[in-house]
């Protein structure tokens, strides 16, 4: 049995997996496409917040909110002013690609490649005896529940939320019951595009900041998305949990090839469930 | 929308002639020119190092000071082969970190600028930079690493086969040198080595056996390229009684372990990496201020050496590249791993070419193979022939340095010595 410090480490793992995946889902569900640029809008969303608090001097709980308003805007005009004038899935899903490495180069030239780090924003830990958690990342986790609950809440209790689940199941019979899906789909994009950045912005502590950061989450949570099955929500959270779970674990007993094992097992879920545990089944 | 295709194929077609024509008759210029005698003769060296990409803050840490040395050492008198005398110049071109990059920066350095010797080339891709280098005859400087290891050893590397290829900076050498200096600094604790998958490879079997041999107790841990979280990896380090965590190389990676290794209550293991320290703010931005104290590095403060003899005119000159550089950006100068590459180099091909008399590739490493240079980290006698097969293997000692406060100081070192 691995020590409970690897637990909570796969748990804090899942949490950022889970967040980004929240905002692909949403997209995906609405505007039926993978935004290749999650990734970077996570990175941009670490970087402004880095800014926001060592430049501006702006407490860190506002600055990430602030942070999540300007990423959720750039996502909108990203949608509004490219991907809205391509047609066809495979050109939008190259669109996506390309602006990953636009970002990248824009952040690289505006922000510059070095390392940069919040490790002293929430500093110190929590003791648990034979290890100990630091509260950065019990940050990670609560944000984690705290998004879920108001993801929950939002698409459950709300008119938005109602409009959003009638555009995702039946875009046109929506629309012909009043609900602009269009505008739906650009607040969805605005929501998605958030979440990546707040992820980032809660992650800024834990790990260091960079041009480069985007890649790997935006990897897994997509994997995360694929195991729980493409647009739904709790299947994000189980296909989070299990890859940032499983990661940690397999990690700690089998060390490098734990990717191997890992991607493996995607691979085999995929074969026995091509949509994913909670997914609808594929044509 | 035929007739467009047509027009802009056209066009295509008459842009590409023109290219040609016009990159033609720049190199015919060039070519027609008659060399005028009107002061000392250009030695063109050349480096193909990142400039974008992740790895990039290494590849641009040394540009201001390289540039500075080779101002100060033409402003010196450059350096004579027979009676005529010569200046340097160094150019850097971005290779991204990657062997087609590294192997493109090369042809373009050596076909497109002229330059007669690449030198300080550290990046990921050295055999596809020797491709280009070996059949143009041009000396290349480098360091060693998996790539370097023989045939013999399990390794890739044939010396028959690159003949113009130098290793001025023995990786495994200096690592190994580290860990005895580490082991000076903190006797009786177990080094825990933490790698990516990318650097494993016969050289550590080198490193592994001269580590037996002198009775340091280490613990290897290897972790995936696309790590972020080390937990499992620490948490090994901690199983296995390691009191130093040394990561070999990756300074990403090794902010993130002696950031979690703090987080995880684990505050006893220091951590560090074989690597300069390119400035200890960014470490106490990213590690955190606790965290990042007794941080180790590699340290090229060669004036503050106690071990290892330099020759004072070389370092007084790097004192004044570093003088120089901090009056130019107003800020105080805290890399110093700059030292320990370019000019270091470029001392040994200087002065491989003042004794040999020409600047002919091949009597330069005729002259390099066997002889003794003065470098700016130390002074070495040509060997390796045991080890990499081949006899043009220089010397770096294994010196480190610790983070205190905001400041790098001095804490151990390990003059180098060749493999056993």
């Amino acid at each position: 049995m691995p020590p409970a410090g690897i637990w909570i480490d796969g748990l804090v793992q899942s949490s950022t997996y889970i967040t980004m995946a929240f905002g692909m889902v949403l997209v995906f569900s609405i505007l039926g496409i993978l935004n290749w640029t999650h990734g970077q809008y996570y990175m941009l969303g670490a970087v402004i917040v880095y800014y926001g608090v060592t430049a501006a001097g702006v407490p860190f709980p506002i600055s990430m909110l602030v942070t999540g308003l300007i990423i959720a805007g750039l996502g909108m005009l990203v949608k509004k002013v490219i991907i809205d004038r391509v047609s066809g899935d495979l050109y939008v899903g190259a669109v996506t690609l390309a602006l990953i490495f636009f970002f990248e180069g824009l952040a690289s030239m505006l922000f510059g490649m070095q390392d940069k780090g919040l490790a002293n924003v929430m500093p110190g830990s929590m003791d648990f005896g034979s290890f100990s958690v630091s509260y950065q990342k019990i940050a990670v986790v609560g944000f984690t529940l705290v998004v879920m609950i108001a993801m929950y809440i939002v698409l459950n209790r709300t008119k938005v939320g109602l409009s959003i689940r009638a555009a995702a199941q039946e875009p046109r019979a929506a629309s012909l019951y009043g609900v602009r899906v269009d505008r739906v789909s650009l607040i969805v994009m605005g929501i998605g595009c958030a979440l990546a950045a707040w992820a980032g912005c809660i992650m800024g502590p834990v790990y260091s900041i960079n041009p480069f950061i985007g890649r790997i989450p935006m990897i897994f949570s997509l994997l995360a998305i694929v195991i729980g099955g493409l647009g739904s929500l709790s299947g994000a959270i189980i296909g989070g949990l299990i890859l940032g779970f499983l990661n940690s674990v397999m990690a700690y007993y089998i060390s490098y090839y734990s990717e191997v094992v890992l991607f493996a097992l995607v691979i085999i879920l995929l074969l026995v469930r091509p949509q994913g545990l909670f997914g609808a089944a594929l044509k | 929308m035929r007739k467009w295709h047509g027009i802009t194929a056209v066009l295509v077609v008459i842009a590409t002639v023109l290219g040609i024509v016009a990159s033609a008759c720049a190199g015919g210029g060039e070519k027609a020119a008659p060399p005028v005698a009107t002061g000392p003769i250009i030695y063109k060296m050349g480096c193909p190092t990142p400039l974008s990409g992740p790895a990039a803050p290494w590849g641009q840490a040394g540009h201001d000071f390289y540039q500075k040395w080779i101002q100060l050492f033409n402003q010196a008198g450059g350096f004579k082969v027979g009676d005529t005398t010569y200046n340097v110049t160094f150019t850097e071109v971005d290779d991204e970190n990657t062997p087609e990059g590294g192997a493109a920066a090369a042809k373009q350095l050596i076909y497109g600028d002229g330059c007669q010797a690449i030198v300080a080339y550290w990046s990921w891709g050295m055999p596809a930079v020797q491709a280009v280098t070996t059949p143009a005859k041009i000396p290349l400087l480098t360091r060693t690493g998996n790539e370097a290891v023989p045939m013999s050893e399990g390794g890739i590397y044939d010396p028959a086969k690159y003949p113009y290829t130098v290793f001025a900076n023995p990786s495994h050498e200096q690592i190994i040198s580290d860990f005895k200096a580490i082991a000076k600094a903190y006797p009786g604790r177990m080094i825990g080595i933490a790698d990516s998958t990318l650097g494993k490879g016969p050289g550590w079997d080198v490193v592994d056996r001269t580590l037996d041999a002198a009775g340091i107790k280490y613990h290897h841990e290897w972790y995936t390229p696309a790590a972020t979280d080390y937990t499992p990896y620490i948490t090994k380090f901690k199983e296995a009684g390691c009191g130093v965590i040394y990561t070999a190389g990756d300074i990403g990676a090794s902010f993130n372990i002696a950031k979690q290794r703090w987080d995880m209550g684990y505050k006893d293991i220091v951590c560090g990496v074989a690597g300069p320290c390119v400035d200890p703010s960014v470490y106490n931005a990213v590690v955190g201020y606790d965290a990042s104290q007794g941080f180790i590095d590699q340290y090229f403060g060669i004036w503050d050496y106690k071990d290892t003899k330099i020759d004072p005119a070389i370092m007084a000159m790097a004192k004044q590249v570093n003088d120089d550089v901090a009056k130019d950006t107003g800020a105080p100068v805290v890399y110093t791993g700059w030292i320990g590459w370019m000019p270091s180099h470029m001392l040994i091909l200087t002065q491989a070419m003042t004794k040999a008399g020409s600047t002919d590739p091949d009597a330069i490493m005729k002259a390099i193979q066997g002889g003794t240079f003065s470098t700016s980290t130390g002074t070495y006698t040509m060997s390796g022939a045991k080890t990499y097969g081949s006899p043009i293997v220089f010397g770096t000692p294994g010196a480190l340095s610790q983070i205190k406060g905001d400041k790098e100081v001095y804490l151990s070192e390990s003059p180098w010595t060749p493999l056993p």
